[in-house]
């Protein structure tokens, strides 16, 4: 190389560093991890690897909890549960991350164990070696949720106990609130006549969302129900993604479900209140996205 | 003399309880058995044991004058007990079991005390036999009502499992209270895999019929079996051979009576000649406490004359006459001219009338449905249907992929069905209360029974409307609209409603698949409706 070449290309080099100083302000990961593949396994720890990987999130020793939906007594094919391969996934990173306790569980809307086994669910986590718990009253503890709309409401509190928790939901249209991602998913992790909530579904999603912190959210959207929402019944309510969505920012995230169904996230009210309580942003063009295929 | 009891006896009684024990725990094991362990289709159920029942074989044979095939097996009771008597009430019943069982308890306490000569007559349980077997002429069922089998099944059904319920969730609670995590886990996660019905309306009737079965122990050993159980009269009359024949020894009986005093059934084994051997049920009882051994049980195959019970035939005649006379009473009923709404009843029931004659009220469908919703009814189904098994959504729905019900039935009074059968048949239909549902008479947005509809497409349909509020506004908001044909009548929509006490949006039975009657709609593509 000539010298004058170098002495040429340090100048623009360093211009182009100078003008944009902000690259080296922001952190090296991007906010939303977008990937889509054949394997539901290979795009979810793809995706948690964009994020940093998973040690990023999962610390050794931690006691995790799992969300996934597990509301309803629904096939896989059905998309109206997380994909199990998904969930199983999850859990095996969680214990490569040194995990000391992984538990997964739902406050199912059907017959509990039918909803674990017919999701798939079940067989899945203990394949990995975590364990499913259904959820019990016993575990039901009124606590604060601090919302604008809710206060006192019943909470498990295994979701309280546990160190970190990672969000899991499924992508799925609903007819009050329009789609139910990653943050209407929280309905399952309480107790308390839960059909109340639907007065004010996008506070209460709202709500729930502020008080619950995972450390994580993975959005599977490998199949999404589009259809006959939120639980679907047949093959033809639902479309194959397979795709997931991972990130931190729980807004963004649903922000970005909603595109799957053509939805502008303006369009929906409980990203506004999440966005006006300071919970993320909905603007997807603020957001750094980082998209693959695998 | 050599006073010595018969080492030989004393072992075939220990033997006989073992086998009282082994049978009682096999109808618990297959009892509690019965619910969603996972699989859809259920393999081990305790409906055998029904099956060898003559009486429950009977009676709903001559009720529904049809022979539901799994019954041959009561085929093979009756041949064992034309040769050997009754043994299966001593050796196998599981509720003579527990009868035994209390018999001995009061005894121990001294609550009952034997006399010498008990001369009650033990004739009722022939009587009884006598009005189920000529009720079923008529088609009226009641042999479910004393029927040991079912008496026992249902009483642990709406009785004995909400106890223990009660009990896992007690203990969950004081465990974890106490800071034992994983025990309380342990009940807790045993709580929700065993699915255990905890409510039931009228547990309190049944579950005191059961304790007054059980008290009457304390006035007369295994009063059940002597005086009450029409399966037992049944055997008892099948009984003719009785291979094993009760002897007494002259030289070595010594005339203490305590064989008669301490027989179970007062089948009189002494003086000799007495012996009721269609009451005999086998227990080895009197030969085992003979203090010199008098009494064997030599095999003599001959059929000797029957020393059984009197029956005048004058009172054999009266009481089917008065049966015949009565029994029509039970359908004298508003339910046999009109469908009552109330009367959901389980997927793939047969039509009234025949699940009527067929069905034992032995509450394997109430034990087995894992929302509780399926409730034993008193009026929904008139007299004649008393216990038998009626949806109340308002405590549980019809879970959309179970035919649990459809499985346990052990007499086809519901139809066995796949779970793909059972979601297209409908049991009722559902109807939105609009002065109650919030949508529509508060203006406030819900829509929880659209969430729950579980049929695709939808039957529950939303619609926009608006209410007028005082202050002069509208209110426009998403309220549902029962699409009448897609209904299959479940229910979740009515169990979910936020209107807890009188549901905004209810099932009746209207609609229901195996009437002809109880119909809606006919089938007509309305203008604009896209040719079928």
């Amino acid at each position: 190389m000539e010298r004058r070449d170098f002495i040429k290309d340090l100048v623009i080099g360093g211009v182009a560093l100078g003008v944009s100083p902000g690259l080296w302000a922001q952190p090296a990961y991007p906010e939303l991890a977008v990937v889509t593949g054949e394997s539901p396994d290979r795009i979810t720890r793809e995706a948690v690897q964009i994020l940093g990987g998973i040690k990023r999130f999962i610390g050794r020793g931690d006691k995790v909890i799992i969300k996934p939906n597990i509301g309803w007594d629904r096939s896989p094919e059905m998309a109206a549960c997380t994909n199990p391969e998904i969930v199983k996934t999850v859990v095996a990173m969680a214990f490569e991350a040194g995990a000391k306790d992984v538990i997964v569980m739902d406050h199912t809307i059907n017959q509990a164990k039918r909803c674990y086994i017919r999701s798939g669910i079940q067989a899945a986590v203990q394949s990995a070696g975590a364990k499913v718990l259904l959820a019990e009253d016993q575990r039901l503890k009124k606590v604060n949720l601090k919302g604008e709309w809710l206060k006192d409401w019943e909470v498990y509190i295994d979701f309280l106990e546990a160190d970190k928790i990672i969000n899991l939901p499924a992508t799925k249209v609903h007819s009050l609130s329009k789609v139910t991602l990653g943050m209407k998913n929280w309905l399952g992790a309480i107790g308390g006549s839960r059909n109340q909530l639907h007065q004010i579904i996008d506070q209460a999603i709202v709500d729930l969302t502020a008080f619950f912190e995972p450390c994580l959210t993975i959005l599977d959207s490998y199949r999404i129900l589009f259809r006959n929402g939120p639980q679907g019944g047949r093959i033809s309510d639902t479309r194959l993604m397979k795709t997931v969505v991972a990130g931190i920012d729980p807004v963004a995230i649903d922000a970005y479900g909603a595109t799957f169904f053509d939805y502008e996230p303006r369009e929906l009210l409980f990203l506004q209140l999440a966005a006006a309580r300071g919970l993320g942003k909905f603007e997807l063009e603020k957001v750094r996205i980082e998209k693959r295929t695998v | 003399m050599k006073r010595e009891q018969s080492k030989k006896y004393s072992g075939l009684q220990k033997l006989r309880i073992i086998s009282q024990a082994g049978f009682f725990a096999l109808f618990l094991i297959l009892f509690i058995k019965t619910h969603y362990g996972g699989e859809d289709y259920l393999t081990t159920t305790v409906e055998g044991f029904f099956h060898f029942d003559p009486l429950l074989a009977l009676a709903t044979t001559i009720g529904s004058r049809l022979f539901f095939v799994a019954f041959w097996l009561s085929i093979i009771t009756l041949l064992f007990t034309l040769i050997f008597g009754r043994a299966i009430c001593g050796w196998i019943c599981p509720l003579g079991a527990v009868h035994q069982f209390f018999s001995f308890v009061f005894k121990k306490t001294r609550w009952l005390k034997p006399k010498k000569d008990d001369h009650l007559s033990l004739a009722p349980k022939y009587i009884i036999l006598i009005i189920v077997l000529a009720a079923s002429i008529f088609a009226v069922n009641l042999a479910g009502y004393l029927d040991p089998l079912s008496f026992l099944y249902r009483s642990f059904a709406v009785y004995f499992t909400p106890l223990l319920n009660m009990a896992f969730s007690q203990s969950a609670g004081l465990t974890y209270s106490l800071g034992f995590e994983s025990l309380g886990q342990t009940f807790g996660q045993t709580l929700g895999n065993l699915a255990l019905n905890s409510y039931f309306q009228h547990a309190l009737a049944i579950g005191l019929l059961l304790m007054a079965a059980i008290l009457l122990n304390a006035w007369k050993e295994r009063f059940w079996c002597r005086y009450l159980c029409p399966a037992g009269a049944l055997l008892g009359l099948f009984s003719r051979f009785n291979v094993f024949k009760l002897k007494i020894d002259p030289e070595k009986c010594i005339n203490c009576h305590l064989c008669s005093i301490q027989c179970q059934t007062n089948a009189r084994p002494y003086p000799a000649g007495e012996w009721k051997s269609s009451e005999c049920i086998y227990c080895e009882t009197c030969a085992a406490i003979c203090p010199t051994a008098a009494i064997t049980f030599p095999v003599r195959w001959q059929a000797e004359k029957i020393q059984g019970v009197n029956l005048s035939r004058r009172k054999i005649l009266l009481t089917s006459l008065t049966t015949l006379l009565v029994a029509p009473i039970f359908k004298i009923t508003l339910h046999r001219q009109r469908a009552y709404p109330a009367l959901i009843r389980p997927p793939g029931a047969l039509p009234e009338e025949k699940f009527l004659n067929k069905c034992i009220k032995c509450g394997e469908c109430l034990k087995v449905c894992p929302t509780n919703g399926l409730q034993p009814a008193l009026t929904e189904a008139g007299p004649e249907g008393i216990w038998t098994p009626v949806l109340v959504p308002r405590i549980g729905y019809c879970e959309y992929y179970c035919s649990l019900c459809s499985q346990v039935c052990p007499t086809g009074a519901i139809t066995e069905l796949t779970i793909e059968e059972k979601t297209t048949v409908k049991i009722g239909t559902a109807f939105v209360d609009k002065n109650r549902c919030l949508p529509y008479t508060l203006g406030r947005q819900c829509l929880v029974c659209e969430e729950h509809c579980p049929v695709s497409p939808k039957a529950i349909q939303t619609i926009t409307v608006e209410t007028l509020t005082p202050e002069g506004k509208v209110a426009t908001n998403l309220a549902p609209f029962v699409n009448v044909n897609n209904c299959i009548g479940c229910g979740i929509c009515e169990n979910k409603c936020v209107v807890v006490d009188e549901p905004a949006i209810r099932v009746s039975s209207i609609g229901e698949a195996r009437s002809e009657k109880n119909r809606l709609l006919l089938q007509v593509n309305e203008p604009g409706d896209p040719q079928q």
